[in-house]
């Protein structure tokens, strides 16, 4: 079938970039306009005299660079604890014979498919008591709970396709059991590792129920509480430009990743099932 | 399967070592530390930067003041605070307060008690209207810093085109017809928030009438909403909505989206507060804005505009209330009010402060005139601790606005009572 | 590798203790490093998880507020009373329902007609899949505010580009009422999580054999006829599994309502209820009550999804 590729597949081209990217365009259309412009009306798709206030003025509002660094912190931590525990996880289940094994896969399914505001209200209340209210690990720790899910099966699917008998086979061949391990193993399991590690982080900088229920200043609150949050210069009018700017910056990262590591996303997602 | 392996392979794992040591150094920032024991903090709801001017102001050498700024919106301020206050913290000094959450906190222990001297000084500086605001179960419990009211700002040419005399006062009815007829828009708020309740509150105390009384009684007091007031008040809403006054996104404006209606062709009526002429100063509609005193809900009954404004409240888990209390004195002092009012269009909450020369300068003596006889007039909220639920029952009932008809008020007290006895949800 | 092969793998792997005969010290051995291995993610789930609900049980039980600690008082079931004989749980379960439904119904025909595209294309995979994948990385929050912009009524071009619609104007005020604002709520729900199901649809659609296909055409199959009798059947794990997540992660629908309408409007949903019955208004024990009836729903949701669907849990992987 390939090299057939007719006319509706040309305008089904067109239209899901149309789909997908009109509005992130938009997005960063707004971010260029001024905030006089927003603040009188400007129904125009375009901005009428485009700007780089809204860049400046934000870099500027320390709100919103602690934001910043407190996502990029909380969700690099968490994803990265995350991944670590759910490697062990995924091994064992991928390799080895234990009692519970199915019991853990259900319970991180479970755990999965949780509504995550059902435990606001009692984490809310235990964080208060031991102190981690509005702080980092506050934070870190729930992601972790909700992204080891993820990142368990994630990882479990990849080791299973690993050809384990490579190891002893070096191991045969004079390797000791560490450099079969790590000649041979991790750069096998590394991109399973990388793509669980992606959509961890995802998933971590996505998160919102959470965010803005377990902290109340910068010392925790992440971008996307905060944006929620945000207030510009003027105090009574919603400042349509800056948020714009925020989501234009909170989505570059997202964007360089995709740009990146495309590939290793869609395997990641599918979990193997498309073949490229 | 084994081609994919294959491709994996030729993957490098270096990326993933980069994440991994980007989580390891940002670790390092993790590590924060607390408020040193010279510095205030002071949680302040957004403004253009006045609050921060005046912290810069009354830091001394024994203390400096930190301002940390708090979400737009009131009932979201009142959340991240109480959420915090709640759980005992001390990163909390100084804040300032919205009126209609001081009777809750104060209810509930959060703020420690203002010395005698303070109280006295300030009972004697304030306005009346800034000191019931700021009282509850007949205690200052917060320092009135700035108080603010609602007035009609109009397009002067419109009154005349339609032939309304502003010298007079005017009622809701007769500003909605002038605009209905002449194709202008009456710029309301009625989005389903705090502003919608204050509006509606206004009205009925337009009217004569209460939300509720007996407020000391917490949960079981006395909802007066379903009263002839309450009709009165539900019929300028119903009006207005079914009128072509009515702004095309009434069930979503706020102070902040009447103000570019009201600067197009058919702008000509808008309630809102005194940050609005400051807004205004420097556009063409500066030279055609009029203000008068808020509509009459009645023609025979005096108005009864919103207040609002912001008192300061000391942490009582603070560890430093009595450094607290010598900041408050000064961030309140009528100069203070003063500056504050000419930089931030926040008008003082002190007759000395509508005095300041910095104020006097740049508003029209007779628009400082309206603005504290408007604050002496004013109906302020009902104070209550459950004044949340009681808002957020009015707002549920009344919205959205174009809905509102005469069993309304009926309809919301029944509603408000469920709630405040846990029979409903809210 | 289809997912048929990793759901079987899934299978036989889970299964294997049972077949394999294991009585030895290595035996034993192996499975005291896989309890130890897997030892620090369960007990982490189970803390944040399990132990909260079960607060919010004992919770539920009071009368509870947090800014009049004094006043708590033990109730029994009464707020669970309360919460089932109320309108607005109803209407709110109403509401968050229908949004499952319509945005999964919705997003399975785009996601499939994205699947189809992205399948036959041969040139620009690249382009299209980064594309694509842009809206599924993206804040949930940006969406929402993006499409609030978008149909915003002073900065919106939605108005201004589909006026010639006999339904909008460019005075149509997407949040002035219930069925627009539901609209412009389930839009950017849509728009975010169809790059999801069309890529889940994609798996599914390359696993269709291209022979049986063909040989439907020489027998005469119309294109319609092999979409129903062939390609949908071969797809149905893959369509089912995609279901399942987007379904369960729609009936949680929060951030978008957050965002755009705040509830107002009746456009709550169930998470959103929560959430202001706690967070908001400090109703801890009303509010516990809620945790519990929706941590339910949301099980029996999943457990009827399954038994109707017939969906093999083992092959469900887990996303969020």
């Amino acid at each position: 079938m390939k090299g057939k590729m007719g006319i509706q597949h040309w305008l089904g081209f067109a239209v899901i970039l149309v789909w997908c990217l009109l509005p992130v365009v938009w997005i960063i259309s707004l971010s260029f306009k001024s905030e006089a412009e927003t603040t009188s009306g400007s129904p125009q798709f375009l901005p009428k005299e485009p700007t780089l206030d809204n860049y400046r003025e934000i870099l500027k509002d320390s709100d919103f660079t602690h934001a910043l660094i407190n996502s990029f912190g909380i969700s690099l931590i968490a994803t990265f604890l995350s991944v670590v525990l759910a490697t062990l996880a995924a091994y064992a289940i991928a390799r080895l014979d234990f009692r519970g094994k199915k019991l853990v896969l259900s319970l991180a399914l479970a755990i999965a498919m949780f509504p995550v505001v059902s435990l606001v209200g009692p984490l809310f209340d235990m964080w208060r008591t031991v102190h981690l209210f509005n702080t980092w690990p506050g934070l870190i720790i729930p992601y972790m709970s909700f992204t080891l899910p993820l990142a368990i099966w994630t990882l479990a699917a990849f080791f299973r396709e690993i050809p384990w008998e490579m190891e002893q086979a070096a191991q045969v061949d004079g390797a000791t059991s560490w450099q079969a391990f790590r000649k041979v193993i991790v750069p096998l399991a590394a991109p399973g590792v990388f793509t669980a590690a992606i959509l961890t982080f995802f998933f971590a900088w996505n998160e919102f129920v959470l965010a803005i229920s377990l902290t109340s200043t910068t010392d925790a609150r992440t971008v996307p509480a905060q944006m929620s949050f945000f207030v510009g210069p003027d105090p009574f009018n919603p400042p349509y430009s800056q948020l714009a700017t925020a989501s234009v910056i909170v989505t570059i990262p997202v964007i360089v990743i995709v740009l990146l590591f495309q590939r290793r996303i869609v395997a990641g997602l599918t979990s193997g099932a498309v073949k490229g | 399967m084994r081609e994919r392996a294959q491709r994996r392979r030729r993957r490098r794992p270096a990326a993933a070592s980069l994440i991994l040591a980007a989580a390891a150094a940002s670790g390092v920032l993790a590590a924060c530390s607390g408020p040193a024991s010279d510095e205030l903090v002071w949680y302040i709801n957004p403004d253009t930067g006045g609050q921060a001017a005046i912290a810069k102001r009354c830091s001394t050498d024994e203390y400096t003041i930190k301002v940390q700024e708090l979400p737009q919106a009131a009932d979201q301020q009142r959340i991240q605070l109480a959420r915090r206050l709640a759980a005992g913290d001390p990163a909390i000094d100084l804040m300032s307060l919205d009126p209609p959450f001081t009777a809750e906190f104060a209810d509930a222990g959060y703020l420690a008690d203002l010395p005698e001297d303070l109280v006295t000084k300030l009972r004697a500086q304030s306005l009346k209207g800034s000191v019931t605001a700021a009282t509850w179960n007949g205690k200052l419990v917060v320092a009135p810093f700035w108080t603010n009211t609602q007035i009609l700002w109009y397009r002067k040419s419109f009154a005349k085109k339609a032939g309304l005399n502003m010298t007079k006062p005017v009622t809701w009815d007769q500003i909605i017809q002038a605009a209905d007829k002449n194709g202008g828009r009456v710029g309301v708020q009625a989005n389903k928030y705090e502003g919608y309740a204050i509006w509606i509150n206004a009205l009925i105390a337009g009217a004569g009438g209460t939300l509720l009384t007996n407020a000391e009684k917490g949960a079981d007091a006395t909802i007066t909403i379903d009263s002839p007031a309450g009709k009165a008040a539900a019929k300028v809403i119903q009006t207005l909505a079914h009128s072509k006054a009515a702004q095309p996104d009434l069930s979503v404006s706020q102070e902040g989206q009447v103000l570019a209606p009201f600067q197009s062709d058919r702008g000509a009526f808008q309630v809102n507060w005194t940050f609005v002429y400051g807004t205004y100063a420097g556009s063409p509609t500066a030279k055609d804005l009029g203000w008068a005193m808020y509509p009459r809900t009645e023609a025979d009954k005096p108005a009864r505009p919103p207040l609002g404004g912001i008192g300061i409240g000391v942490n009582s888990h603070s560890e430093k209330v009595g450094k607290a209390m010598k900041a408050v004195a000064c961030i309140t002092s009528p100069e203070n009010q003063g500056i504050y009012a000419s930089t931030d269009g926040n008008m003082p909450a002190s007759a000395e402060g509508y005095k300041q020369p910095e104020l006097t300068k740049k508003y029209p003596a007779d628009l400082l005139a309206l603005f504290q006889e408007s604050v002496n007039a004013a109906a302020p909220r009902p104070a209550t601790p459950y004044w949340s639920d009681v808002s957020s029952a009015i707002q549920s009932s009344w919205h959205p606005p174009s809905a509102v008809n005469e069993g309304t008020p009926a309809k919301s007290q029944k509603f408000i009572e469920d709630v405040l006895q846990g029979r409903r949800l809210l | 590798m289809s997912t048929d092969a990793a759901a079987a793998d899934a299978v036989r792997t889970a299964d294997s203790p049972a077949k394999r005969p294991h009585k030895s010290d290595r035996a034993v051995a192996e499975n005291r490093l896989g309890m130890k291995l897997v030892a620090p993610a369960v007990i982490l789930m189970l803390l944040v998880t399990a132990w909260p609900m079960l607060q919010a049980l004992y919770l539920s039980l009071f009368r509870y507020r947090l800014t009049q600690p004094d006043d708590r008082e033990a109730v029994g079931l009464q707020n669970y009373l309360t919460v089932l004989g109320d309108s607005l749980f109803w209407k709110d379960l109403w509401n968050t329902v229908l949004i499952m439904i319509v945005t999964v119904a919705v997003e399975l025909v785009i996601g499939f007609a994205f699947a189809m595209v992205m399948h036959r294309i041969v040139f620009g995979r690249g382009v299209m899949r980064t594309s694509i994948l842009i809206p599924y990385g993206i804040i949930t929050v940006v969406s929402a505010f993006a499409w609030q912009f978008a149909f915003s009524l002073n900065n919106g071009f939605v108005n201004a580009w589909f006026s010639w619609l006999p339904w909008i104007d460019s005075d149509t005020n997407w949040f002035g009422d219930h069925w627009h604002s539901m609209f412009a709520i389930m839009a950017s729900e849509i728009w975010k999580t169809t790059p999801f199901m069309s890529l889940l649809l994609l798996a599914g659609l390359a696993q269709v054999s291209e022979d049986m296909i063909e040989a439907a055409k020489v027998d005469g199959a119309t294109w319609w006829q092999r979409l129903w009798k062939v390609i949908l059947p071969n797809m149905r794990s893959a369509i089912m599994v995609a279901v399942l997540f987007r379904a369960l992660d729609a009936f949680r629908i929060f951030d978008n309502i957050y965002v755009m309408t705040r509830g107002a409007q009746d456009t709550e949903s169930m998470s959103f209820l929560t959430y202001r019955q706690v967070i908001e208004q400090f109703q801890l024990g009303m509010g516990s009550a809620l945790s519990v009836l929706l941590f339910l729903m949301v099980l029996i949701l999943a457990t009827l999804i399954v038994k109707l669907f017939r969906v093999n849990l083992a092959q469900a992987r887990g996303e969020g």
